[in-house]
């Protein structure tokens, strides 16, 4: 039995199975869950104006009786139980989160924000007059074809592929916009990606990217005309690939920069967007150093036994009750894998357990942690997680370093990403992936189509914005600096520093 | 206190230069002390990584401690003239600055009584042919971390040959992106899978 379920304003409409939770079926279409869909923020609201939606305990927690009466619930913690239409509340406001620095300022037309992510594409039409949205399109990006990585893109394009990337990733976004409204006023459109996403959409030789020192002299914003793209806008629209900041580091940091905040915090803060290639940035109103890691796929469930991506059928959290593990699993279906918050959780429990020792090694010899049947996490897959971990914590250690400064330091660690929302930072702090405290962390989501938001809707700013991060932001390549080696080794191990007289 | 061999794998690099002292004090012969407590130490690690017991931090800190233990024995095995169980060269290829996995390897080639030249990360070609000739190397070992920079083992390997060494030198290639297949195309005459392998491939190729 399916029901039908329209999300209101932006027309967007959906068949969901009877009793499938509102999470795994929205999260598709671009909306997001900042606290990964734990019911404890409200940055999933949605508004019931036809149909039911059960009110959980979580609801009564998050929303007054008015709100309640008036149809505001969860998405997060709704299922499905009968047609529904549904206001998203984040889709009413242009941008989302502690964006303190954010003015809104009216323009003539429409503007179009892009992430151009690795894996995902996520578009937004923004009415630049009223800030409204007025479409969200997502999509995986049509280039994972040719490798699910950007080191493998890479190899592709050198290897006389570029061609084709360049041709894939144009025409994926032009099918995207091809499927907005109001195409026919749009101004500007404005992209944000790493550099390898920079130099492929911009058809520019990535070989300077494919070895050492791994740095590129055409990281600089570039214009098109939709015309060169082949993209259904108006020829007077201009088309703006923001800066990159250097190394592997592209502007989609440079605008989770702008979404944060970071550039003019005080205390010191972190952004940390997790991925294959995870980027870190540390900064404040001072200043701001920045750098990538090759963490490899184990956050993303990559190279993991059982590993998949958070869909329907993941173990996605992990907790220890009385001695006994109780895992949460995606969707309704039976539990068929891991992704990654799942098996970072995963092993945080074997640690506390004893059944992990603090060196990665399981305990008594054994090969395998059993989850829930069928799912297990293997030595092998703890290994995976000590580097991918590893390869963050030593990356912002040593940036640390450099500013002079400690992880005790940092007033706030922004997570930037989905991952970063479904992450448990309890967790992560037990693996020794972050050593600041929990309630200092803060789910970012898409920090870097928010940044984009926040360009587009302020034109006055948005140049001092972009010139000011690319001007203050300083690359660090850690495979240089010194104690690298040390440093990684030293983070690869579960740290038992914290738990010593708990 | 705990034997050399003992302080070796449990990777105590004070009480393995400590262990390493009193035995020669008491009489022991470097040699001696190298092939009996140090290279089956050394296997051992190789061993235990291999079945999943040992990960990078344990061979990286058993690597030290053997150091440390080497440190004082190496004096000793020059002034004998004790011949090393082979010369090798290693290094890191051009454009790749990975190099835990290079010094893993380096180390465990060292605890196996190989003599190592270690070139370092992001190595030229040429580097790698003036090496092998300066040290009279039998044996090159190329690691690679990167897709991208494999080419380059490909490269290093040509220039040796042209440099007229391919027939002095046997070539080991590494790193977690290459493979059996990559080694034989490229004309590699052994690959290392992991540090533990690549000691016993170093092995054959320099009694070949």
């Amino acid at each position: 039995m399916r029901y039908r379920v329209d999300l209101v304003p932006l027309a967007t409409s959906l068949e969901v199975e009877r009793g499938a939770s509102l999470e795994a079926a929205l999260s598709p279409h671009g909306v997001e869950f900042p606290c990964g869909g734990a019911g404890a923020c409200r940055g999933c609201r949605v508004r019931v104006i036809e149909g039911v939606l059960a009110v959980t305990p979580e609801m009564e927690e998050a929303f007054t009786r008015e709100e309640l009466a008036s149809g505001w619930r969860l998405a997060c913690r709704g299922r499905v139980e009968s047609a529904l239409t549904l206001e998203v509340a984040q889709w009413e406001m242009p941008v989302l989160g502690d964006d303190s620095t954010f003015a809104f300022e009216p323009a003539e037309g429409c503007g179009i924000a892009i992430d151009l992510g690795t894996t995902t594409l996520a578009a937004q039409m923004l009415d630049l007059e009223t800030g409204a949205i007025l479409a969200v399109k997502t999509a995986l990006n049509p280039q994972a074809a040719y490798g699910a990585d950007v080191m493998s893109r890479v190899q592709y394009a050198i290897s006389g592929g570029a061609g084709r990337l360049t041709a894939a990733i144009r025409e994926g976004l032009g099918e995207l916009i091809r499927a907005m409204p109001r195409r026919e006023s749009v101004r500007l459109a404005m992209l944000a990606g790493n550099t390898v996403m920079h130099h492929m959409f911009s058809g520019i030789d990535v070989a300077p990217l494919a070895q050492a020192p791994f740095q590129t002299a055409a990281g600089g914003e570039r214009r098109f005309t939709p015309r060169e793209l082949g993209w259904d806008l108006p020829d007077s629209a201009v088309v703006r690939f923001l800066p990159c900041l250097g190394g592997f580091v592209g502007s989609d940091i440079l605008a989770g920069i702008l979404a944060t905040g970071i550039g003019e915090s005080n205390p010191l803060s972190a952004l940390i967007d997790l991925g294959t290639n995870g980027e870190i940035v540390v900064g404040d109103g001072r200043g701001l150093l920045c750098a990538s890691t090759a963490a490899g796929p184990a956050f993303e469930a990559g190279r993991i036994r059982m590993g998949m991506r958070a869909a329907s059928g993941a173990v996605a959290h992990v907790v220890a009750r009385d001695g006994r593990l109780e895992c949460r699993v995606i969707g309704e279906s039976a539990p068929r894998g891991i992704c990654g918050s799942g098996l970072v959780d995963a092993v945080a429990v074997g640690l506390d357990l004893g059944q992990i020792l603090p060196n990665g090694r399981l305990a008594d010899g054994a090969r395998e942690f059993p989850l829930v049947p069928p799912v297990v996490v293997t030595q092998a897959d703890i290994r995976e997680l000590q580097f991918a971990k590893g390869a963050i914590a030593a990356g912002l250690r040593l940036l640390l370093k450099r500013w002079g400064a400690r992880a005790g330091d940092l007033g706030a660690v922004h997570l930037a990403g989905a991952f970063g929302n479904y992450l448990n930072a309890e967790s992560a702090r037990r693996i020794g992936m972050l050593e600041t405290p929990a309630s200092l962390v803060r789910p970012a989501g898409n920090a870097s189509l928010r940044g984009v938001k926040m360009a587009l809707l302020s034109p006055s700013r948005r140049e001092r914005w972009i010139a000011g991060i690319r001007g203050r932001a300083e690359h660090v390549a850690l495979a240089s600096e010194a104690g690298f080696e040390e440093t990684f080794v030293n983070c690869l191990a579960f740290g038992m520093s914290d738990r010593i007289g708990i | 206190m705990p034997d050399l061999y003992d302080a070796i794998l449990n990777g105590q690099a004070t009480a393995a230069a400590e262990a390493t002292r009193e035995a020669l004090a008491g009489g022991a012969a470097a040699l001696e002390l190298v092939h009996s407590q140090m290279v089956p130490a050394m296997d051992e690690v190789g061993r235990r990584y291999e079945c999943e017991d040992y990960f990078v931090p344990e061979l990286l800190l058993a690597a030290r401690a053997m150091k440390a233990a080497l440190a004082l024995l190496r004096p000793l095995l020059a002034a004998s003239g004790a011949e090393p169980a082979g010369r090798v060269v290693i290094g890191t290829v051009k454009g790749d600055l990975h190099d835990i996995g290079k010094n893993i390897v380096a180390a465990m080639l060292e605890g196996a009584g190989f003599e190592v030249a270690d070139l370092g990360a992001d190595v030229a070609p040429q580097a790698f042919v003036d090496a092998v000739s300066a040290e009279s190397a039998q044996l090159v070992c190329l690691s690679a971390l990167l897709t991208v920079t494999m080419p380059a083992m490909k490269t290093t390997v040509e220039a040796l040959a042209a440099a007229g060494l391919r027939g002095r030198v046997k070539v080991m290639v590494g790193g977690a992106p290459v493979t059996q297949r990559y080694a034989d195309e490229i004309g590699a005459d052994g690959y290392g899978e992991n540090a533990a392998a690549a000691v016993a491939v170093a092995r054959l190729l320099v009694a070949e």
